[in-house]
C-alpha cells in the first residue's frame, strides 16, 4: 500500500483553499506552510499567462529526511506516508537540508520539525486529507498507488504525469498532471523581489538578490525565464554560524590529535602528552556545545543516543565524537601520568578516530540531499586536510606559548625548519606548509572544477564571483592560504617564530571563513 | 531497512479507500484523532453541525466540528449535503475559524463616550442598546419621520425577505444597500432584458463559457461557479475571459481578451455582428422570444412587422460594429473577436456567460455591457437552457415567512432620488452629498457589515457626514469586527459570524433551486445537550464567546421595544405563529417557514422521522428542485387564464391589470417579467424615460476612453476594481491565514509605462485623481494592458489608534489630519506588526504592509442610468516627491462635491410617464406601495 497524491494543475485555479484548510486542520503557525501554492508568469502582454503549482512534501519512497533524521522523528509508514513525531524531534534541522522540496519547517511552538503528513490522523479514521476535500476543483487526488482499482493509480497509469526533481532519486509520490515545467523547476525561474499581493520576507529577498547577482550575465535566454509572482515564505538557511563553527572547532579537535600522533613524539614533552589531547578535548567540548546549542530542542540532545536512527550520520557522528573524546581522555591521562606505553597504544586508534571525526561530516552533509553543493566528492578530502591544517596551526600556536623542556635551546623547535636537523619528528612546519598547499589545491578544484549539478555550480559561483567573493578571495585565499604560506616561508627564512605563528593564526582564521562560506553557499540556492 | 516508528507498526488500512466526509449518520458523535497530539492517538469527539459560510455572497455550506467536551469549534469543513458548494470551499471557508477565535473581536455591545470618532467606548448591556435604539425609532415613527430611519448594509446575512418583513412592518422606506458601488450596472443591463437583474449561468453543461468576470477566483458565486466552470472545461468546453488585467481566471482560459477598459461592449457587439452576419444565431428562439415586433413598430415603422424585417434591421443596426472597429476601440485583435464569435456559434445554446462587476462596475455606460453580453446569449437561444444562461430568479428559492406586512406608502428620496429613476437601486454612495445639500437628516442610521468609510468612494465625505451629529443623530453599527466605519458609530453591536447566527439562504449557483440554513452552531450544540436559551447571545456567553448576537433576534427584540403594546401595529408581525400574542422565538420563525414554505421539505424530513426544522438543523441545506430549465416556456395554467385577456398587438396576457404571460404562436406562456413578457431587445421603458438613444444594446464610450487621456502627460486609467481570491471586502481583516497570504495591493504597471515613468518594481508611484492622490508601490507586470494601472481594492485597511478600532492582523496605524477644512491627509505610522494576545500567532506576524487605501481618493461618479458608481478613474501618475511616503492619502472633499455635481448633471430625472418616480415594473429592493411611486405634485 502506498498513499500518494495526484495534483491536477489543469484544474487547479490557484485559490489557496488547500493552504488554508491545511493550516486549519493541522494548526500550522503563521510563517509556516505544509502545502502552498506558487504562481509564476511567463510571456509578454497579451500573450502571457499565470501558472499555479501546489507544492508540498512528496512522501518519497526513498525519503532523504527519514534517512538523515537522527531520532526517527521522521519515518515512512507501511502505507507510504512519511509521517513525523514531534516528541522525538530534537530540532537539528537536518531534515530541512535533506529534503530537496522545501517541505519541512520548524514549528515555533514546539521547536520541532513538521510538514505535510498526508493528514495521517484523518487517514486512520478513513478520511481523505483536508486539502483534498476542500479543493473546489477536486484537483488534488489522494489514494493508494498500489491499488490498481484506485482512481489515482489509473491516472498515474494513463496520463502524462511529472514529478519534482526525479533526478534526486527520492521516488516522490506527488504526481503532477499538466503542470508547467518552470513552475516545478526553480532553475527556470527568474529572481523575484516581491509578489503581486504579498511581501517577500526581507531575508529571502536579500538571498535571492545575492544568488541573482552571481547568475547575472549568464548569457542569452535570461528573458525567457518564468517570473515567480507568488510564493509562500520559507526559512532562509536553516543552518547558521553554529554549524560552520562546529566544523571549524571539530577540525581543530580532530587535527590536534591527528597531527600530534603523526608529528609528535616524546621530544614534544608536555605538548605531546598533555597539550595536544587537552587542546583536542577542549575543542571537542566546544564542538559538542555548538551542536547542542544549534538544536531547537537542546534539552533533547540525548535522544541522538537514546532513540537513534542508525542510518543517520548524525547518530554515527555522535558516537564517533564520543569515542574520540574517550580516547583523547585516555591520551591525556596517560600523558599527564607519564604512562607512555598506554599513550603509544592509543595512537593508532586515535589517528583512525581523528580521521573519522574530521571526515564523518562529509557523510552527514552528503545525506543533506537537498543541497547539491554539499554532495561533492571533495568534501571528505577537504575536511581531512582542513583537520591537518587546523591541527598543525593550533598546535603551533600552542607550542609558541608552551615552554618545552629538553630542546637544547631550540625553544621554537616546533615551528622552525632549522630544528628539522635536530629532530625531524619535532617540527610542524612542513605539516602546516604542505597542508595549506593541499587545502589550496582542493579549494581550487571545488571552486573551478565542473559541477555535476546546476545548484552546486551556482553555489560555487556565489563564493568565487558572487556576493561572497570578497570573503573568499580576501579571507579564504589571501588571508587563509597565500599569506600564511608567505609568512611560513618568511618565518623560516628569517628564523622568526612570530611570523610563523601569525601565519598559523591566519590559516585558522581562513579556515573559519571557508567553513562559514561553504555552509552558507550550500544553502543559498532555492529548493522550490 | 526502514526505521519503524512505534505508531507505524499498528496500521489498519481503511477498507474500500478513503471517505471525503464522515457518514452523516455519525455526525452527532464523530470521533477523530487530535491532529496536534498525533502520532499519539488522542481521541476527540465532535458534533458535526452544518451552517453557511458568511464570507462572501455565495452561501456555501460549512460543517462545524464542535468539540463535545470543550464546546469549542475545532474546524470548519465543507458540507457535502449542500447542493451549491457540494462539500467544497475556497480559502475563505476554513478561514472562518480565525474569525471565530480572533483575539481582537468585539464581544460586547459598546457605546461611545466623548465625541463621535474620538475612540472612547464603554461596555453596555443589550437591554441598554435596545432601549436606546427602540426609543429613538419609535419617536421617529410616531412623529411621522419615517424617512429618517435608515438601515445600510453591506452583506445582508439574511438575504431573503426577512428584512423586508421588518422594515415594511415598521412602515419605513429605509433599506439602503451597497449595490450601487457593486453591481448596479450589470443589474440594470440584465433587468432591461428580462426583468430579473442577474444571470445564472449553467456552467456545468456549457460548451462555451464567456466570462466578463473572474469566477475562478472571486465573485458571485466563486466557489460554486468555479467548480462548474472547470467541470465543463474538463469535458471540453472552451472558455474566454474578457478582463483588462490578467486574472487567475484569464490564466486558465482558452482566450484572454484584454480590452481597453470600457470598450467591452464594442467587442461584444462585434461578436454579435459576426453572429448575425454569419447567421450563427438561433432564428427560431429569437423569433419567438425577443420583442422584435415592438422594436419594429417603435423604431422602424417603415418596415413590415415580420421577423425577416427584424433580421435585416438588426444586421443594419450593428453593421458599424465590425471586428475592425472593435479592435480600434479595444485593442483586442479583430481576428480573435471573430474566432471567439464563431466558437460561440459552434457551441450553440450551451453558452454560459457572466458579468457582474468587472467592466460594468467600472465604466460610464457599463450597464450596456450587460445588455450587449445578454444580446449574444439571446441570439444563441441560450436563455434558460442546459448549458445556457438563465435569469437568476428561476434558480433561487424565496420561501415565504409567516405574515408578510404590506409595503409602506412612503418613498425616501435619500435612497431613491428623483434624478435616478432607473437606478439599481438606492443611491447609497451619494448619501453624504445628499445630506450636505440639505436633502434631509437621519434620526437613526444603522450600518450592518458595511464599511462605507473604507469601501465607498470619497470616504472622507463619509467621515464628515458621520461626525456631524446634526446630520446623523444616531449611528449604530452592527458588525462582527471593528471597521473604519464602526469607529464613527455611537453604538457598536457585535453580531455573529457564519457559525453564530440564523439565516435562510438561497443563491442561483446553478440550474437548480435550493435553500441553505445558517445556524449558531454552539447554541445548537448546547441545545442538543439539553440547555435552552431565549437568545443566541446568551448561549454564546455560556461558552465564553461574549455577548455576540445575531440580527434575526435583534430585530424581533427591537421591534417589540418600538411597539411594546402593539398599538403601532408593528408587534403582531413579531409574535409567534404557534403561541398567539407571545414573542416570536427564532426557531419558531424557521420552523414555520420549513413547515409551510419549502416544497418537498416536510416530506423529505418525514422520511427520516424528522421535523422539517430538525432536518434543516441536521443537513443545513435542501434541494427543492434540480435541473431547472426553460421556465419562461411554462404554459399558463387554466386558472391563470381565467378572466385574462390577450392584447391583440403585443400578445401580452393581462389579468386584472397585471401582465401574467404572453401568447406565442397561439399558446400562452409564462414568459419574462418585462412589460412585453418577452426578452426586451428594445426597451420601451428606456425610451420613455428619456434614453431613446440607448433603448437597444449599444456601446457607450466610457469616461475613461483612451481618447480622453494624454499618456504623454502621465494620464492613465486606474482600474481599481479587482478582488483577490483570498480576501473578503472589509470583513476578512480578522483572518490571519488570509492576510498572511495576501497583504499588499501594489500598482500593476506595464513595463512600457514603467519605463516611461521611470520606475521599477518596488518603487513608489503617486497617483492623482480629481480630488486627491495616494502613494503606492509599483508592480511591473506583463499582466496588464499598457496605459492602464491596476490596483486591487482588497487592501489598505487602517486604524486610528494603536490598540483599538482595527484588526491588528490587517490594518496599518495611520495619522489622519485636516490641515484645512475639507482637506484630509492620511499618513501611515506603521503597518501590521507582531502583538501580544492569547493567540501565539499574533507575535509571529511577519508581514509589514497593509496595502494602500485608494478608494478615499475617488470622487463619486454615478452612472446616469443605472446609478452605479463608475469606479475607473482617470489619473495622473508621477514619481513621488521628497515628502511623499508609502500609503499617503490626500483628499479635498470640496472638490469631491464639485465632481458629484458634475455627474449629477448627467442624470435625466423623474417624473417619467404617469408622473411616476420609477417604472412600476422595474425591480426595486423592498418595493413601497404603488401610491408612493407617484410624485407629489
Amino acid at each position: 500500500m502506498r498513499y500518494g497524491f495526484v495534483i491536477d494543475q489543469r484544474r487547479c485555479i490557484g485559490c489557496h483553499a488547500c493552504t488554508v484548510a491545511c493550516k486549519e486542520e493541522n494548526r500550522v503557525p503563521l510563517g509556516a506552510f505544509r502545502t502552498w501554492v506558487k504562481y509564476i508568469e511567463r510571456g509578454t502582454f497579451p500573450n502571457t499567462r499565470r501558472f499555479f503549482s501546489v507544492l508540498r512534501c512528496n512522501h518519497c519512497d526513498a525519503a532523504p529526511c527519514v534517512t538523515i533524521c537522527p531520532t526517527v522523528a521522521l519515518y515512512r509508514r507501511d502505507d507510504g506516508i512519511v509521517d513525523f513525531d514531534g516528541e522525538r524531534c530534537i530540532g537539528c534541522k537536518s531534515c530541512m537540508q535533506a529534503c530537496p522540496y522545501d517541505a519541512l519547517y520548524i514549528d515555533p511552538d514546539t521547536g520541532t520539525a513538521a510538514k505535510c503528513n498526508y493528514c495521517a490522523h484523518r487517514v486512520e479514521v478513513g478520511l481523505e486529507p483536508a486539502c483534498v476535500i476542500v479543493c473546489p476543483e477536486q484537483a488534488i487526488i489522494a489514494g493508494d498507488l498500489d491499488d490498481p482499482a484506485s482512481r489515482i493509480a489509473a491516472i498515474v497509469a494513463r496520463e502524462a504525469v511529472q514529478v519534482r526533481k526525479a533526478e534526486q532519486g527520492t521516488r516522490p509520490k506527488v504526481f503532477y498532471l499538466g503542470a508547467d515545467a518552470s513552475a516545478l523547476v526553480p532553475e527556470l525561474q527568474a529572481p523575484a523581489e516581491g509578489y503581486l499581493w504579498a511581501e517577500r520576507p526581507r531575508d529571502e529577498v536579500d538571498l535571492v538578490a545575492l544568488v541573482a547577482a552571481a547568475q547575472a550575465g549568464r548569457g542569452p535566454g535570461d528573458g525567457t525565464l518564468s517570473r515567480p509572482v507568488y510564493d509562500a515564505p520559507h526559512l532562509v538557511r536553516p543552518w547558521g554560524w553554529k554549524v560552520a563553527a562546529y566544523l571549524w572547532t571539530k577540525s581543530i579537535a580532530a587535527g590536534a590529535l591527528l597531527v600530534g600522533a603523526f608529528a609528535g613524539s616524546r621530544a614534544w614533552g608536555d605538548l605531546f602528552g598533555i597539550g595536544a589531547p587537552a587542546l583536542s578535548l577542549f575543542f571537542l567540548a566546544v564542538t559538542t556545545a555548538l551542536l547542542i546549542a544549534d538544536l531547537k530542542r537542546p534539552g533533547r540532545f540525548a535522544f541522538i543516543v537514546l532513540k537513534p536512527n542508525w542510518r543517520s550520520w548524525l547518530v554515527w557522528g555522535a558516537w564517533i565524537l564520543m569515542a574520540f573524546g574517550g580516547l583523547g581522555a585516555v591520551w591525556l591521562v596517560a600523558g599527564a601520568t607519564g604512562r607512555w606505553a598506554v599513550l603509544h597504544g592509543v595512537l593508532v586508534p586515535a589517528v583512525l578516530l581523528a580521521l573519522a571525526t574530521a571526515g564523518y561530516s562529509a557523510c552527514l552533509f552528503g545525506q543533506a540531499e537537498g543541497r547539491a553543493f554539499w554532495q561533492s566528492p571533495l568534501v571528505l578530502p577537504q575536511l581531512t586536510i582542513a583537520a591537518v591544517v587546523a591541527g598543525a596551526a593550533a598546535l603551533s600556536v600552542m607550542a609558541a606559548a608552551w615552554p618545552l623542556p629538553g630542546t637544547d635551546g631550540c625553544r621554537d623547535v616546533i615551528l622552525s625548519p632549522r630544528c628539522l636537523d635536530v629532530n625531524p619528528d619535532t617540527t610542524l612546519w612542513p605539516v602546516l606548509f604542505l597542508g595549506l598547499i593541499a587545502h589550496a589545491v582542493l579549494l581550487g578544484l571545488e571552486m573551478f572544477n565542473r559541477h555535476p549539478a546546476h545548484d552546486a555550480s551556482l553555489a560555487a559561483r556565489l563564493i568565487w564571483r558572487g556576493g561572497y567573493r570578497r570573503r573568499f578571495w580576501g579571507g579564504v585565499v589571501l588571508a587563509g592560504v597565500v599569506l600564511p604560506v608567505a609568512l611560513l616561508i618568511a618565518g623560516a627564512a628569517s628564523d622568526s617564530t612570530p611570523l610563523s605563528v601569525l601565519g598559523a593564526l591566519l590559516a585558522l582564521a581562513g579556515l573559519w571563513v571557508w567553513e562559514d562560506l561553504w555552509v552558507r553557499a550550500g544553502q543559498s540556492v532555492p529548493l522550490s | 531497512m526502514e526505521p519503524l516508528h512505534p505508531v507505524a507498526r499498528e496500521l489498519a488500512a481503511p477498507r474500500g479507500g478513503l471517505m471525503s466526509y464522515p457518514p452523516v449518520e455519525r455526525w452527532e458523535d464523530w470521533e477523530e484523532y487530535d491532529p496536534v497530539a498525533w502520532p499519539r492517538k488522542v481521541k476527540r469527539r465532535y458534533s458535526l453541525i452544518p451552517t453557511i459560510c458568511f464570507n462572501c455572497e455565495a452561501a456555501c455550506g460549512l460543517l462545524a466540528y464542535v468539540d463535545r467536551a470543550t464546546l469549542e469549534i475545532q474546524k470548519f469543513e465543507g458540507n457535502p449535503a449542500h447542493p451549491g458548494s457540494r462539500g467544497r470551499n475556497c480559502a475563505k471557508g476554513p478561514a472562518t475559524l480565525n474569525q471565530v477565535t480572533d483575539p481582537e473581536r468585539i464581544r460586547y455591545p459598546m457605546r461611545r463616550v466623548g465625541p463621535r470618532g474620538g475612540g472612547q467606548w464603554e461596555r453596555i448591556t443589550w437591554d441598554q442598546a435596545l432601549d436606546d435604539l427602540g426609543g429613538r425609532i419609535r419617536k421617529a415613527l410616531v412623529e411621522g419621520r419615517q424617512r429618517e430611519v435608515m438601515y445600510h448594509l453591506g452583506r445582508p446575512g439574511h438575504e431573503l425577505v426577512y428584512l423586508q418583513r421588518v422594515f415594511h412592518a415598521w412602515g419605513i422606506d429605509g433599506h439602503n444597500s451597497h449595490t450601487n458601488v457593486c453591481s448596479s450596472s450589470a443589474r440594470a443591463g440584465y433587468a432591461f432584458w428580462h426583468g430579473m437583474d442577474r444571470p445564472s449561468p449553467d456552467h456545468a453543461n456549457a460548451r462555451f463559457i464567456l466570462l466578463l468576470s473572474s469566477h475562478l477566483e472571486t465573485g458571485h458565486y466563486f466557489n460554486p461557479h468555479a467548480q462548474r466552470i472547470m467541470e465543463a472545461k474538463s469535458r471540453g468546453a472552451k472558455v474566454a475571459v474578457v478582463d483588462t488585467r490578467l486574472s487567475n481566471t484569464a490564466s486558465m482560459a482558452d482566450w484572454w481578451l484584454a480590452p481597453w477598459p470600457g470598450s467591452e461592449s464594442a467587442v461584444l457587439l462585434a461578436m454579435a455582428h459576426t453572429i448575425v452576419r454569419e447567421k450563427l444565431y438561433d432564428r427560431e428562439f429569437v423569433r419567438r422570444w425577443v420583442n422584435w415586433d415592438e422594436y419594429l413598430r417603435e423604431e422602424r415603422p417603415e418596415l413590415p412587422v415580420v421577423f425577416e424585417s427584424f433580421e435585416r434591421a438588426i444586421d443594419e443596426l450593428y453593421a458599424r460594429f465590425t471586428p475592425q472597429f472593435a479592435e480600434a476601440e479595444s485593442g483586442v485583435a479583430a481576428a480573435t473577436i471573430v474566432e471567439v464569435a464563431r466558437e460561440i456559434g459552434r457551441a450553440g445554446s450551451a453558452l454560459a456567460t457572466h458579468v457582474w462587476r468587472n467592466t460594468a462596475a467600472g465604466n460610464l455606460g457599463g450597464w450596456q455591457v450587460a445588455r450587449a453580453l445578454e444580446l449574444i446569449v439571446v441570439l444563441m437561444g441560450a436563455v434558460g437552457v442546459p448549458g445556457g444562461t438563465a435569469p437568476n430568479a428561476w434558480n433561487k428559492a424565496v420561501p415565504a415567512p409567516p405574515m408578510m406586512p404590506p409595503p409602506g406608502k412612503i418613498w425616501s428620496e435619500l435612497l431613491m432620488p428623483r434624478e435616478y429613476p432607473l437606478a439599481f437601486f438606492e443611491m447609497s454612495f451619494l448619501l453624504p452629498h445628499f445630506l450636505k445639500e440639505g436633502r434631509g437628516k437621519l434620526a437613526m442610521y444603522f450600518t450592518r457589515v458595511y464599511n462605507p468609510v473604507w469601501t465607498n468612494p470619497d470616504g472622507m465625505s463619509w467621515i464628515e457626514m458621520l461626525t456631524d451629529e446634526a446630520k446623523v443623530e444616531r449611528h449604530a453599527c452592527l458588525t462582527p469586527i471593528w471597521s473604519e466605519t464602526a469607529w464613527f458609530a455611537d453604538l457598536v453591536l457585535p453580531m455573529g459570524h457564519a457559525s453564530e447566527r440564523h439565516d435562510l439562504m438561497s443563491q442561483e449557483t446553478h440550474a437548480a433551486r435550493w435553500i441553505g440554513f445558517r445556524q449558531p452552531v454552539l447554541r445548537v450544540a448546547l441545545e442538543k445537550a439539553g440547555k435552552t436559551f431565549d437568545l443566541t447571545w446568551q448561549a454564546h456567553e455560556a461558552v465564553g464567546l461574549g455577548q455576540v448576537w445575531e440580527e434575526d433576534e435583534f430585530w424581533i427584540e427591537l421591534s417589540w421595544r418600538i411597539d411594546p403594546d402593539g398599538a403601532l401595529g408593528i408587534r403582531k408581525y413579531f409574535e409567534s405563529p404557534y403561541r398567539p400574542g407571545e414573542k416570536l422565538r427564532i426557531e419558531e420563525m424557521y420552523r414555520w417557514i420549513f413547515e409551510n414554505s419549502v416544497p418537498g421539505l416536510p416530506a423529505a424530513a418525514a422520511e427520516e422521522q424528522l421535523t422539517p426544522l430538525q432536518y434543516m438543523r441536521k443537513y443545513g441545506a435542501f434541494l427543492i428542485e434540480d435541473q431547472v430549465y426553460r421556465t419562461h416556456e411554462q404554459p399558463l395554467a387554466a386558472r391563470d387564464l381565467d378572466g385574462a385577456t390577450v392584447d391583440p398587438v403585443t400578445k401580452v396576457v393581462d389579468k386584472g391589470g397585471q401582465a401574467v404571460g404572453v401568447e406565442i404562436d397561439g399558446r400562452c406562456h409564462l414568459g419574462f417579467p418585462t412589460p412585453s413578457r418577452k426578452l426586451e431587445f428594445f426597451s420601451k421603458t428606456l425610451k420613455a424615460w428619456k434614453w431613446p438613444d440607448q433603448a437597444v444594446p449599444n456601446y457607450i464610450r466610457s469616461h475613461v476612453h483612451w481618447s480622453n487621456l494624454d499618456r504623454a502627460k502621465g494620464e492613465m486609467v486606474l482600474l481599481p476594481t479587482f478582488r483577490l481570491p483570498t480576501l473578503i471586502h472589509t470583513r476578512s481583516g480578522n483572518s490571519k491565514w488570509l492576510y498572511e497570504l495576501s497583504h499588499t495591493n501594489p500598482l500593476w504597471l506595464h513595463p512600457e509605462d514603467a519605463a516611461r515613468v521611470g520606475v521599477v518594481t518596488g518603487d513608489l508611484l503617486k497617483v492623482a485623481t480629481r480630488i486627491g492622490h495616494f502613494v503606492d508601490k509599483v508592480w511591473v507586470t506583463e499582466a496588464v494592458r499598457p496605459g492602464v494601472v491596476a490596483c486591487s481594492h482588497h487592501l489598505g485597511r487602517w486604524r486610528l489608534k494603536e490598540d483599538a478600532g482595527g484588526e491588528r492582523w490587517s490594518t496599518a496605524l495611520v495619522d489622519l489630519v485636516q490641515p484645512e477644512p475639507g482637506q484630509w491627509r492620511m499618513r501611515q505610522v506603521h503597518g501590521p506588526r507582531p502583538f501580544a494576545s492569547e493567540d501565539p500567532d499574533s507575535s509571529r506576524i511577519w508581514w509589514e504592509e497593509a496595502g494602500v487605501h485608494q478608494n478615499l481618493t475617488f470622487p463619486v461618479q454615478p452612472d446616469p442610468v443605472s446609478g452605479q458608481h463608475c469606479w475607473h478613474q482617470k489619473v495622473t501618475v508621477s514619481r513621488p516627491g521628497p515628502d511623499d511616503r508609502y500609503g499617503d492619502v490626500f483628499v479635498d472633499t470640496g472638490k469631491s462635491f464639485e465632481v458629484y455635481r458634475e455627474w449629477l448633471a448627467l442624470a435625466r430625472p423623474a417624473p417619467g410617464p404617469d408622473n411616476l418616480r420609477r417604472p412600476l415594473w422595474l425591480p426595486r429592493a423592498f418595493k413601497p406601495d404603488v401610491s408612493a411611486y407617484r410624485m407629489e405634485p
